[in-house]
């Protein structure tokens, strides 16, 4: 369909598989696990990526990354965040 | 509404190119005898050509007096949407109507590619007849030849159709049954033409057909794979018998047999598609069901108005795209506005930064769904959504970013691409009325008392509207799209993303909490289950809010959402859910593509109708030791080996040209196994071949093509039993069934090829919470 830009999903699997070779020297099962996890974290914001459409893709995976595991340091919120 | 102004004499049922190049020919149904007339009516349009005013001079001294050119014409004009103010055209007549395109290759030639712009080259003369002549198919008539005059508009959403004849037609060789490979000499054992069968000598035979035709007079024949098959044979065998087109002809007219447009292979959204070539019946229609995207969700009722609307004959649109018949009617407003139809788009998109490119090439907002059963969701969707937004902000080629209105307030949001406020683009002047009569038909079906058949009508109406409506988003983005520009693509999805992050927090405003969003849909579950949610109320407000239709698809008994096997997060297009109302939707899973054996298809439906007695999310749970119960009997029945072949087909289609693949796979077996049987396929061909030896190296052991499966193959049972092992994962992972412990359950020979998937957010979860996994694999959860 003549795309010129690869989308956000693309791009964040293009680069993923970069991480690969990191998580080949991972030693423990405790370390490849969160690794996974850091893997699901960046896949799993991909809708609000796309959404900002940032041009620094690594800014994207952070902040993905970042707020699923803040996300899970804290599953049930004290009180319900309030939207702006 | 109009109704008709005058009572018709008939109908014009189409418009084609007459033999000598000169004319057309008209075909009017009469509607006293029902009988079709020819009338021959001497047509030859012209197209134009802009340029500078000298360079436009010396080509018409070089066409003039030319042997393929009847007239040229100096004038002026605005031939593109773009033109403020006129400017010099050259108006080029040729000779033949069948020679337009050489000529104007030719003059674009002359110009280097460069200095000429041509317009109206390759609308087709019985197309720019209609358009010229106020005139379009099915349209009730009075009057004949070039005074035929239409006695209401082609946009008449209550109108009387034509009453059409049709008649299926199958050929079947003498001692072959349909569907085997026929030798390169079969003769003609039957024929079946409506109610009728033909047997006897192959000439008397086809005399026969040919009386039988004119007896029972049919409009449209309705072949299932006649493109490929029953009309080339007919013709062959004709020819081979030494009948002459004076005497052998399907159609209206006596004219030689040969196809209108050959054979091709083309790519259409990452498939590799194949179309056989047709062969026009000048005065009837021929409908192949297998070379038809439209037919099987159209039927005749959708056929009739997509033609109506595009002014393409019904022999064009059911074997086209409804992109074509989208971009018809686009060129049919253009014509109308005043405008022409350029031939090639010049209009490159600009250069651009690229992370301008990257802020404005996104699509519509795709969450991924959390995987599960759930119960209480209530499912939202905009109807029509796209077109909607383009029709609202005026978004279109000539509209977006016009020098007229620096200051619109109508800007896509993040982009800022401005539309033009004081002119309706073409885009959204070709989408209102087919989003009206769209409405239209569907308030029409709530009428009570509404006949069957009527509503089957509209049904039909309503879908054919609905596909066209999907095309016209896309032809925006596409290269060829003669009026489609890239930034109003980008302009349509801006404006879609900002309208789904303005509805989330109405939604959780509303009590509801967001469980999935995909473009223009929402799945929503009630915070709290005790407070009953007015989903039919919200659906209103938000309606009214932003003014599109949201609509309320139904509350889910329960839904699933289903993991990617790669690496277990949702995906966004793969779910199956029962709706309150009884009505399952399905997605993304096996039974719905087309590759899938019948076997599977089975167990789906297996699964499926057990579910079906589920009434909410922890129904669907304690069911899974019963869907698995019947997991096991099929396997069992796979296992020894007496499953029937005919559910065992595997379809693929053929991606790329025989001599191309560099791997041997079962379909590269299927593909010399045809071949050696003189049945060479294409790339976009479908080949469908059961399972024999998925080790095998040799192409006749490894498959055996449907063509010549004789019921009592041995087929793999290992490789029958991974598919379902497969399938049995796609449909129930997400109650913490994987595909090894299928296998392993079932004793298949085969061990999985791949590491046994497994979720990562399961994984890590169970894993860092120190406990055992949430499901275990045959534990319900």
């Amino acid at each position: 369909m003549g795309r010129t830009a690869p989308t956000y999903r693309q791009a964040l699997e293009e680069r993923m598989k970069r991480w690969d070779e990191f998580a080949r020297l991972l030693t423990t099962p405790e370390e490849r696990a969160a690794f996974d996890l850091v893997r699901s974290g960046a896949r799993r914001y991909a809708a609000q990526a796309t959404y900002v459409g940032s041009p620094d893709l690594l800014e994207s995976i952070l902040l993905s990354v970042l707020t699923d595991l803040a996300a899970r340091i804290r599953p049930e919120p004290p009180e319900r965040a309030p939207r702006r | 509404m109009s109704g008709p102004t005058s009572t018709p004499d008939g109908w014009l049922l189409d418009i084609t190119e007459s033999e000598d190049g000169r004319s057309i020919v008209l075909w009017v149904k009469s509607r006293r005898t029902g009988r079709v007339r020819r009338t021959a009516v001497e047509y030859r349009p012209p197209f134009l050509v802009t340029g500078p005013r000298p360079a436009l001079v010396d080509l018409a001294r070089s066409l003039a007096g030319r042997p393929t050119v009847a007239a040229v014409a100096l004038g002026t004009g605005r031939p593109s949407l773009y033109d403020r103010r006129p400017r010099p055209v050259l108006t080029v007549t040729p000779m033949r109507n069948p020679e337009r395109r050489a000529l104007a290759r030719e003059v674009d030639a002359a110009g280097q590619y460069e200095t000429f712009s041509l317009y109206d080259v390759d609308l087709l003369p019985p197309q720019l007849y209609h358009l010229g002549h106020a005139l379009y198919p099915f349209a009730p008539v009075v009057g004949t030849g070039a005074a035929l005059t239409a006695t209401e508009p082609p946009e008449a959403i209550e109108y009387l159709p034509p009453p059409l004849r049709l008649a299926r037609l199958e050929v079947r060789l003498a001692g072959m049954r349909r569907g085997r490979l026929p030798p390169p000499d079969g003769r003609i054992g039957s024929v079946r033409l409506g109610e009728v069968t033909l047997e006897g000598p192959e000439a008397d035979l086809l005399r026969a057909l040919v009386d039988e035709l004119a007896r029972s007079d049919p409009d449209i024949l309705l072949t299932q794979g006649g493109d490929s098959f029953d009309l080339p044979w007919l013709y062959r065998r004709a020819a081979a018998c030494g009948l002459p087109p004076s005497e052998f002809s399907l159609g209206r007219e006596r004219v030689g047999f040969r196809a209108s447009r050959p054979a091709r292979s083309f790519e259409s959204y990452g498939r590799v598609l194949h179309r056989s070539a047709s062969y026009p019946i000048p005065g009837r229609f021929h409908i192949d069901r297998e070379n038809s995207f439209l037919y099987d969700d159209a039927e005749i009722a959708g056929l009739v108005d997509a033609a109506r609307l595009s002014r393409l004959s019904l022999a064009t649109v059911v074997r086209q795209s409804p992109g074509t018949c989208f971009t018809a009617m686009e060129m049919a407003h253009a014509l109308a506005l005043g405008a022409h139809v350029p031939w090639k788009k010049n209009r490159p998109e600009g250069f651009r930064r690229a992370d301008r490119l990257v802020a404005a090439d996104r699509g519509g907002v795709i969450f991924l769904p959390p995987v599960g059963v759930h119960d209480h969701v209530d499912e939202f969707d905009f109807a029509s959504l796209y077109p909607h937004i383009m029709v609202r902000k005026n978004l279109s080629a000539e509209t977006l970013e016009c020098r007229c209105c620096p200051q619109s307030p109508i800007r896509a949001p993040g982009l800022g691409y401005r539309s033009c406020t004081r002119r309706v683009g073409l885009i959204p002047r070709t989408l209102a009325p087919l989003l009206a009569r769209r409405l239209a038909y569907k308030a029409a079906l709530k009428r009570p008392g509404l006949p069957a058949e009527e509503a089957s009508r509209l049904r039909r109406r309503v879908k054919m509207l609905k596909w066209i409506l999907v095309t016209a988003f896309g032809y925006q983005g596409y290269r060829n799209a003669r009026f489609g520009r890239i930034e109003c693509h980008e302009a349509i999805n801006a404006y879609a993303r900002e309208l789904i992050a303005a509805l989330l927090p109405e939604a959780e405003r509303a009590g509801y909490a967001v469980l999935h969003g995909i473009v223009d849909s929402l799945w929503l579950r009630p915070v709290d289950l005790g407070r009953p949610a007015d989903p039919e109320g919200f659906a209103a407000r938000m309606s009214e809010r932003f003014d599109l239709p949201l609509g309320y698809e139904g509350r889910y008994r329960w839904i699933v959402f289903l993991p990617a096997v790669t690496h277990g997060l949702g995906v966004p297009n793969r779910y199956y859910g029962l709706y309150e109302h009884g009505e399952f939707k399905l997605r993304g899973i096996g039974g719905r593509r087309h590759d899938t054996p019948g076997l599977v298809r089975r167990f789906e439906s297996e699964v499926l109708t057990l579910f079906r007695t589920a009434r909410d999310a922890a129904g669907v749970r304690a069911l899974l030791p019963r869907a698995l119960s019947r997991a096991d009997l099929i396997a069992a029945r796979v296992a020894a080996g007496d499953w029937p072949v005919e559910e065992l087909l595997v379809s693929h289609r053929v991606g790329q040209a025989p001599e191309a693949f560099g791997t041997f796979t079962d379909s590269v077996a299927a593909l010399r196994q045809l071949a050696e049987a003189g049945a060479r396929r294409e790339a976009g061909e479908v080949v469908r071949f059961v399972l024999l030896d998925r080790e095998s190296r040799s192409f006749r052991r490894r498959v055996a093509v449907a063509e010549q499966l004789t019921g009592d193959e041995r087929y793999d049972v290992g490789a029958y039993l991974d598919l379902l092992a497969r399938d049995a994962e796609t449909l129930l992972a997400p109650l913490g069934i994987d595909r090894a412990t299928l296998l392993e359950r079932w004793g298949g020979p085969l061990a999985p090829t791949r590491a046994p998937y497994r979720s990562p957010e399961r994984a890590t979860q169970s894993e860092l919470a120190n406990g055992p996994g949430p499901s275990g694999p045959f534990s319900p959860a």
